[in-house]
């Protein structure tokens, strides 16, 4: 009896705990430190319990939270609406392919954050540019996993159906779409984390609200637990993300879960 | 050995597909040279060769994956087409298709030649009892044996009722007792539903154990070399004398090049 509740209790314990162990290390070493390089644990959450009540650049803390989602999920839908057929496009025709790809491969190794200067010239300072950094962020990841995906497609499913004389376009919706669902969610996942981290660089440049600002004004203010507070928040609700993706991949692939 | 040619074998029987001088090149490299014969309606017909002899070739061009480079093959006297004969084909690798159901696999192929939805249903139901899968019904193929995953691809290209079903080596990667059993299994449906099977192997003793007639292959250019009428009782016993006589003669014929 014990033995299976334990078993069934171990992983969240393990969870619990190595949690535990993270901020009892940081309670730890913050007593050794000087408070300003590394404030404790204990004075972290006073300040997010202040940030709660106390509005930061006339907003309050979750007010800041939503701006920058709304940014974030602005991007990702523009980069899912473009990126994924245009993946799928480049994997399963080669014409397209070879349109596509020469200006993709020179694109792609140009980190996010070095679009900021462009992107504010073109957008302006204002909403524009900063969901523009992260559509580039999440749209080169959305692109390469689904082209990937594409073409990993196992050939002899392709060759089942035909067999049965499906058309192109029945191979494509029946076949391959589906066999590269996985790698498709691989990239959606990669690519809401990557929107997450790219909103925060195009909020360290003149933002007024959101988190990326939270962590400036408390730099601005040299109020380190505040800049705590911020990453923090980023580290929750970046993981609440992939978390809520994590569970629309095991509802929409059900042949992916594992057997009980 | 008789051959077809000349004996009440094809007496009875209509021709439903026409090889005739069936030529495939890769390049300069011919790998099937001239090839002619016929498969009879409801035939089960087994084709053994060297390896290497160009079977899957063979296959690949009846089953009009790859173009053909001279000859044609014809279906009830019409030019093969994936789009108007139902040809299924069983893959060498277990093809279950993994995001489907085992009976929406078996639905699989009569969705894609648009089969009326009542039809498809009642295909299904019977394929699901004839390959013994009804309790699976709702599992996915991971979920499944090797075996129970072939019976699955079984199942899904029987279901379309096909003119002509091409099985390429399908139970060379499963162990002999599932072997075995499966041979069982699609003798058994075969004769069920009356289909026109063309099987691919290496194994002589599995195209003795399974074939109503044999086609033997020669190595590259293939050609065919001769035809082997297999007239034994079912179900067949390998030590029965004359199963290990035309065993024998069998595997004489494919060494003696």
């Amino acid at each position: 009896m014990i033995g299976r509740l334990g078993k069934r209790l171990m992983p969240a314990a393990l969870t619990t705990g190595s949690l535990l162990a993270f901020v009892a290390f940081w309670q730890v070493v913050s007593l050794y430190t000087n408070p300003d390089f590394l404030p404790s644990p204990g004075r972290v959450w006073d300040e997010a319990v202040r940030l709660f009540h106390t509005p930061v650049g006339g907003k309050d803390i979750l007010a800041h939270v939503g701006y920058s989602l709304r940014r974030v999920l602005t991007a990702y839908l523009w980069a899912i609406l473009l990126g994924l057929p245009l993946g799928l496009c480049m994997g399963w025709n080669r014409t397209c392919e070879k349109i596509v790809s020469p200006i993709f491969e020179l694109l792609r190794p140009i980190p996010p954050i070095a679009w900021i200067p462009i992107a504010i010239l073109w957008l302006g300072v204002a909403e524009g540019s900063k969901v523009f950094i992260c559509f580039v962020g999440s749209f080169v990841i959305l692109v390469l996993n689904s082209y990937t995906g594409m073409r990993y497609v196992d050939p002899l499913l392709i060759d089942a159906a035909r067999s049965f004389g499906a058309s192109r376009r029945q191979q494509f919706f029946n076949v391959a779409v589906p066999a590269c669902l996985p790698s498709i969610f691989a990239g959606l996942q990669n690519a809401l984390s990557m929107a997450w981290m790219c909103v925060l660089a195009a909020e360290l440049v003149g933002a007024r609200e959101g988190v990326g600002f939270i962590i400036i004004q408390g730099m601005d203010l040299n109020r380190p637990p505040m800049i705590l507070v911020g990453m923090i928040l980023i580290g929750i609700v970046g993981s609440l993300l992939a978390a809520s993706l994590r569970w629309a991949e095991r509802a929409l692939c059900p042949w992916r879960r594992e057997l009980v | 050995m008789e051959t077809a040619a000349n004996y009440p074998y094809a007496e009875h029987r209509k021709i439903k597909v026409q090889v005739e001088n069936l030529t495939k090149c890769y390049g300069d490299l011919l790998v099937l040279d001239k090839i002619n014969f016929e498969i009879y309606q409801g035939e089960l017909l087994c084709i053994v060769g060297p390896t290497g002899c160009g079977k899957t070739t063979f296959l690949n061009c009846l089953s009009q994956f790859i173009p053909m480079t001279e000859g044609s093959i014809l279906v009830d006297g019409v030019p093969a087409s994936p789009e108007i004969h139902n040809i299924a084909f069983v893959f060498q690798e277990v093809s279950a298709i993994p995001w489907l159901t085992v009976e929406d696999n078996i639905r699989f192929g009569l969705r894609i030649k648009r089969l009326p939805e009542a039809e498809i249903e009642q295909r299904t139901e019977r394929m699901l009892d004839i390959v013994g899968l009804r309790k699976y019904r709702t599992y996915y193929p991971q979920q499944l044996s090797a075996s129970m995953e072939q019976r699955v691809v079984i199942a899904r290209n029987f279901a379309i009722n096909p003119d002509l079903l091409l099985m390429d080596e399908p139970y060379g990667q499963l162990d002999v007792k599932l072997r075995y059993y499966l041979e069982d299994e699609l003798i058994r449906i075969w004769k069920e539903l009356g289909s026109t099977v063309a099987f691919i192997t290496h194994n002589i003793e599995e195209a003795i154990y399974l074939a109503e007639r044999i086609l033997i292959l020669s190595p590259k250019p293939s050609t065919i070399k001769e035809e082997v009428i297999v007239d034994l009782p079912r179900p067949r016993q390998y030590d029965d004398p004359e199963f290990v006589r035309l065993r024998e003669y069998v595997t004489e014929r494919i060494k003696w090049w």
